[in-house]
């Protein structure tokens, strides 16, 4: 049997962290694996990964030739289809053409879009055979539907049509449906981790000051409002503290909240920091907040699960399918200023067996539920029932 | 007296408070010379002079030599100015260079002959705190809400050289004020308040709230985080679980809209909230009068013109505490003042506030508008700016 081609498309090589992975997990597991679009940083590859991109626009301009030129010699017919479909929508740029020719020269049989919006984009592979799969993640599925109706209306027009989802949790594959994606073409595909790069330590005791850290992105869905203003609480209930949210910088609102709020000595705005940063200070703290409103399931919380540190996250998005709560962690309702102290202020009262039990039953959460071994394993299946299916 | 305003962009309808100005002044004789960024097509403006900064973008040998010829003119006949500019800029330790480059970002400025330079926001007297003495004239500077309130947090100290340069400076609360002594700024008879106004005419054409069942409650605010409308969303989710029949509007837009609409939708408002955009005023003026209840949960506010407008049509106020909201609404009196951040009691007050009794209510709006027409009119704003100008 031929070797089965997917391209892993993102728009940017290398990409996140997570398609990475996926990328070499992909490779190691006999499929040739194809990486279209802009080239930010060279990379080594395995042999199984073809990259075909540009980083600069005389690239551009000879990828456009050179994919150009092989269309018409071998295959004129679909080049003229294509063309003349990219006429019909008024979308026959250069630019358009440098990025689809050599999609279509290469012909995968799966094109696995990693985010949605761009699903208006690609839905033309099917015209040529090649199946669509989409990767359900982040704010394009879970807040831009709502905060335009633009994506609402295409998702609504083009999830029924496409051959596979990759849901990252159970929730954002039930919200998909609610856009027309077909339940049984969904699979959900939980994150995995690379467990040898994240040891489980036990702590040894709980902080006094609680030593509390978020990480993430400077953007409204992580939440950070929220933890603030749980944090003014316990400052007023003199509950002594130390927070730190790693990833946000300067940012304005945050800076006027933390001045509001008189938190300036008790927290910390940190610039985004390397990944061994990260870790090292996620170990260091007590507990990990996720003050997030949607999710799809946030990577620093089972991060922080598999290194051995106690997380408080909202019940977002699909954190309940990682985290039982009292359990392995603890779960908080949405935009509740008060469950962030309460939940907090357990973690504190937590004696040090409490805390050792729970963190386990995390660790355990990751090894069963998110290794990267179980996440090739379920990509593969994923990909497999796509390519088996005759529609 | 020549007047120099330095403002980001010439006035859109909505920024009454530099209209007013400038037609007060220019209606008593004095010339008011505008000093705008970027490139305008529009050379006067309600009687002033329009000047546009130098551009910054566009074709580059062409920008290169315009501007040098622009700093070459400069040099020529305005030497004196130069020079003077160079000695205060070199006293305050800044390089050859970046003297260099404030003489051509600023060539307009320095080649200007004016009493005062005024300006408009506190951001746009950085790296130009020198200009006016080196042009010979007094330096003014106001302060509003997000140049002092927020600006500062993001760069420490960002004032230290204007305070020892300016002569006068404007705010349009007592809140503002204090921030700018919170700042470094000690001469507080230096410090003029003079709050924003307005056209009580126009906004005086109060219909009688009819009593329904259901509360039509409004804001007017872009959509930004400073304005506290997911805090209001908050009190409101609180008030629907209370069972209490309300449709809200919020008018505007802006950068948080999507933020919003995953707000309201997350907290079961959809059916309940609407956003209407940014809208023609008659269009505004006219969900003012069908308004029941005007809120304004500000997280940081300089003044808030809105909330005058509503006062001035007969509106019931429920105002957050941020700087000059509590001195735009007297709590208890011409409205209510809620502390912010605080959608608990924000729900309580709203609940509160609909079961006043109705005369209750009325007396509390006709003392909000006789206090419009007393103390916010565009008149008495005209008179204590010329006042700012010509007195010592």
């Amino acid at each position: 049997m031929s070797q089965k081609k997917i391209a892993i498309y993102s728009g940017e090589i290398p990409s996140t962290t997570f398609i990475e992975r996926l990328v070499d997990g992909m490779a190691n597991s006999g499929y040739r694996i194809y990486l279209f679009g802009t080239l930010k940083k060279k990379k080594n590859y395995g042999t199984n990964v073809e990259v075909v991109a540009y980083s600069n626009r005389f690239e551009k301009t000879v990828q456009l030739l050179y994919y150009s030129f092989l269309l018409s010699v071998f295959q004129r017919k679909c080049k003229n289809k294509l063309d003349d479909l990219l006429a019909q929508q008024g979308n026959d740029s250069y630019g358009t053409k440098v990025k689809y020719y050599s999609v279509l020269y290469h012909r995968p049989d799966i094109f696995h879009l990693q985010w949605a919006k761009g699903v208006g984009d690609w839905i033309w592979v099917q015209e040529f055979g090649i199946k669509l799969v989409l990767s359900l993640r982040g704010t394009h599925v879970t807040i831009s539907p709502i905060g335009n109706v633009y994506w609402k209306e295409l998702y609504s027009q083009l999830f029924p049509k496409l051959n596979g989802f990759h849901a990252v949790s159970d929730a954002t594959g039930m919200l998909a449906q609610t856009y027309g994606a077909d339940a049984t073409k969904i699979k959900t595909v939980y994150s995995g981790l690379d467990l040898e790069r994240l040891p489980f330590v036990q702590k040894g005791k709980i902080n006094s000051p609680l030593k509390i850290v978020s990480i993430g992105r400077s953007h409204w869905v992580k939440g950070y409002s929220y933890a603030l203003d749980g944090l003014a609480i316990l400052q007023e209930q003199q509950f002594d503290f130390e927070y730190s949210i790693i990833g946000v910088g300067i940012d304005e609102e945050l800076l006027v909240q933390r001045s509001q709020l008189g938190l300036e000595k008790k927290v910390c705005f940190v610039t985004a920091a390397p990944f061994d940063a990260v870790l090292l200070a996620i170990r260091e703290a007590d507990v990990v907040l996720l003050s997030s409103v949607e999710e799809g399931i946030a990577n620093v919380v089972l991060e922080a699960m598999a290194l051995g540190t106690l997380v408080v996250t909202t019940d977002c998005g699909g954190m309940n399918e990682v985290i039982t709560d009292g359990e392995n962690g603890f779960l908080i309702p949405v935009r509740s200023l008060l469950a962030i102290a309460e939940a907090l202020r357990k973690v504190a009262d937590l004696s040090i067996t409490e805390y050792h039990k729970m963190t386990l039953a995390a660790r355990k959460t990751i090894e069963n539920q998110h290794s990267h071994r179980i996440m090739i394993a379920d990509m593969k299946s994923l990909y497999e029932s796509v390519l088996k299916d005759p529609s | 007296m020549r007047i120099g305003l330095v403002l980001p962009a010439v006035p859109g309808y909505s920024e009454t408070f530099f209209v007013n100005k400038i037609r007060g002044l220019h209606s008593h004789g004095h010339e008011v010379v505008l000093f705008v960024s970027g490139s305008h097509k529009i050379k006067t403006f309600e009687g002033a002079t329009v000047v546009a900064s130098p551009k910054l973008s566009g074709n580059l040998p062409l920008l290169f030599l315009q501007e040098s010829c622009s700093f070459l003119i400069l040099l020529l006949l305005n030497f004196k100015v130069v020079r003077q500019f160079y000695r205060l800029e070199r006293n305050d330790e800044s390089s050859f260079f970046s003297i260099l480059k404030k003489m051509v970002l600023n060539h307009h400025l320095l080649s200007a002959k004016l009493d005062w330079l005024h300006f408009g926001f506190g951001t746009m007297a950085l790296e130009r705190e020198n200009v006016a003495q080196a042009i010979g004239a007094k330096m003014a500077v106001s302060f509003r809400g997000f140049d002092i309130a927020i600006y500062p947090l993001k760069n420490p100290n960002c004032y230290d050289k204007l305070w020892k340069k300016v002569d006068k400076v404007h705010v349009i609360s007592d809140d503002i004020a204090d921030l700018v002594y919170k700042n470094g700024f000690e001469n507080k008879e230096k410090v003029f308040k003079i709050c924003p106004a307005i056209d009580v005419n126009y906004f005086s054409n109060v219909k009688e709230t009819e009593a329904t069942q259901t509360i039509q409650i409004l804001t007017i605010a872009r959509l930004h985080w400073k304005k506290g409308l997911e805090y209001t969303l908050e009190a409101l989710a609180l008030l629907k679980k209370k069972g209490v029949a309300f449709q809200y509007t919020i008018v505007g837009d802006g950068i948080e809209k999507e933020r919003l609409l995953f707000a309201a939708h997350q907290l079961g408002l959809t059916d309940r909230v609407t956003f209407t955009g940014k809208l023609e005023p008659t269009v505004v003026r006219q969900l003012l009068g069908d308004a029941t209840l005007y809120v304004q949960y500000s997280i940081q506010e300089g003044f808030c013109n809105a909330v005058l407008e509503a006062q001035a049509m007969g509106k019931l106020c429920i105002v957050s505490d941020a700087e000059g909201l509590s001195e735009n609404v007297i709590d208890g009196v011409t409205g209510f003042v809620v502390a912010k951040r605080n959608p608990v009691s924000l729900a309580e007050k709203i609940q509160a506030v609909t079961k006043l009794a109705e005369n209750e209510k009325r007396m509390m709006t006709e003392k909000a508008i006789s206090r419009m027409k007393n103390e916010f009119t565009l008149e008495q704003q005209q008179k204590e700016f010329l006042e700012f100008y010509t007195t010592d």
